[in-house]
């Protein structure tokens, strides 16, 4: 029983880990209790832990897991998607589950350099989407690049996201600032939207949607919570630089 | 309409890669991305309001969505969170923030308020396709089960 609510409470670790929604993660967590066998089994999920009890042959198992950290991965969430309808048409072991589970945990991403470069080249269309000319989506590709370096950089040191996304977001205004004091773009507004867009909270957005739809208002509300700080966030960083700037220079 | 195209699909790639999206799936859920983009700006063209060309491009790369993770057999989240990051009213709010830092604060909120409301209308879109799917898929959740295995 133990390893059971051992090998349920990892797979619901690493969803909620990988930016899954609450629904999926107790739906899921569920499936996999009683695809092992079990009788009853009941959990909770919140963005912050999962609450795991099942009940076999007249005899209840408890325990609680805590997430601290939370990141996005969509491809480990489709890969326990899919182990945890496998376990019954396959009839894996509970050892075969957490052998599994462990491969998902350990999947390497992207390449650092691989996610810096496609992040700048997010800007670049960005740029180009916001009707910006070449010489903005340039610079917001140059932009782009060193806001993801600056996230990740600060993401591997454990600051907070709402600081994070702050200096992120202040760093970006001001190496647009310093571009467009040089004559670099065309456009600086475009410039400034289309390098913060790779800020914008796109997981968090979809998941407090989803989770209120699914009738966890909870979960749901976490995330707009979630959503709303980091836009406000943003435009923290991007307003203190630019009054800054303004009240040294005189304008933009 | 080339321009919208190839940079949205860009903008939706780049993010893929940042979610860690792998193989067809980056593929498919960039193209998302695009025919999201391409509707908002149809729409517009077409002197549609702004909030109607979001919640009908919402629409548009929802339902794309939603059928491709049921014949992918992967979360629907996988695409529509990445369709929905270009659509997302960033130039709204960077507008909103600009005039509250210079002092405009009327201005400023209604800037804030349209913002929300274009904010909503993407949710809205994608609430009443996943609506519709999970409706659709309860009534005939097997024939469309044994439609997608005989693919």
């Amino acid at each position: 029983m133990d390893e059971i609510l051992n090998v349920a409470l990892f797979a619901g670790k690493i969803l909620l880990e990988s930016g899954a929604e609450a629904y999926r993660a107790e739906e899921t967590v569920i499936k996999i209790c009683e695809a092992l066998g079990v009788e009853e089994a009941q959990s909770y999920v919140t963005m912050t832990g999962i609450m795991l009890s099942i009940t076999h042959q007249s005899k209840s198992y408890t325990r609680i897991s805590r997430i601290s950290n939370r990141g996005v991965d969509l491809s480990k969430i489709d890969a326990i998607n899919a182990l945890s309808r496998n376990i019954t048409k396959e009839h894996l072991s509970i050892q075969d589950v957490h052998d599994q589970l462990c491969k998902i945990d350990q999947e390497p991403r992207y390449s650092y350099g691989m996610t810096l470069f496609f992040s700048a080249l997010s800007a670049f269309g960005f740029a180009l989407f916001f009707h910006g000319t070449l010489q903005d989506a340039i610079c917001a590709f140059v932009i782009g690049l060193i806001i993801k370096f600056v996230t990740i950089g600060m993401e591997r040191n454990d600051i907070n996201a709402f600081f994070n996304h702050a200096i992120s977001a202040g760093a970006a205004a001001l190496l647009a600032l310093i571009l467009h004091a040089f004559h670099r773009m065309d456009s600086f507004d475009t410039v400034i939207i289309s390098s913060i867009m790779l800020l914008v909270p796109g997981l968090a957005i979809t998941n407090a949607i989803r989770d209120t739809v699914a009738g966890d208002y909870l979960a749901g509300l976490a995330r707009g919570a979630e959503a709303f700080l980091t836009a406000i966030a943003i435009a923290v960083g991007i307003g203190a630089v630019l009054s800054i700037w303004i009240q040294m220079n005189g304008g933009i | 309409m080339w321009v919208v195209a190839v940079s949205s699909f860009l903008a939706t790639l780049g993010f893929g890669i940042l979610f860690n999206i792998k193989g067809l799936k980056l593929f498919l859920a960039s193209i998302g991305g695009m025919i999201g983009a391409l509707v908002y700006t149809i729409c517009l063209n077409l002197q549609f309001h702004e909030g109607t060309s979001l919640f009908l491009a919402s629409v548009a790369f929802s339902l794309y969505s939603e059928i491709l993770a049921r014949l992918c057999h992967t979360p629907v989240t996988t695409f529509i969170i990445c369709a929905l990051i270009p659509l997302v009213p960033g130039n709204g709010m960077y507008q909103t923030m600009r005039l509250a830092i210079e002092g405009n604060a009327e201005n400023a909120l209604q800037m804030g308020l349209d913002t929300l409301t274009y904010a909503g209308a993407l949710a809205l879109g994608i609430i009443f396709m996943s609506t519709i799917m999970r409706y659709l898929t309860k009534r005939y959740g097997r024939k469309i089960k044994s439609f997608s295995s005989s693919m």
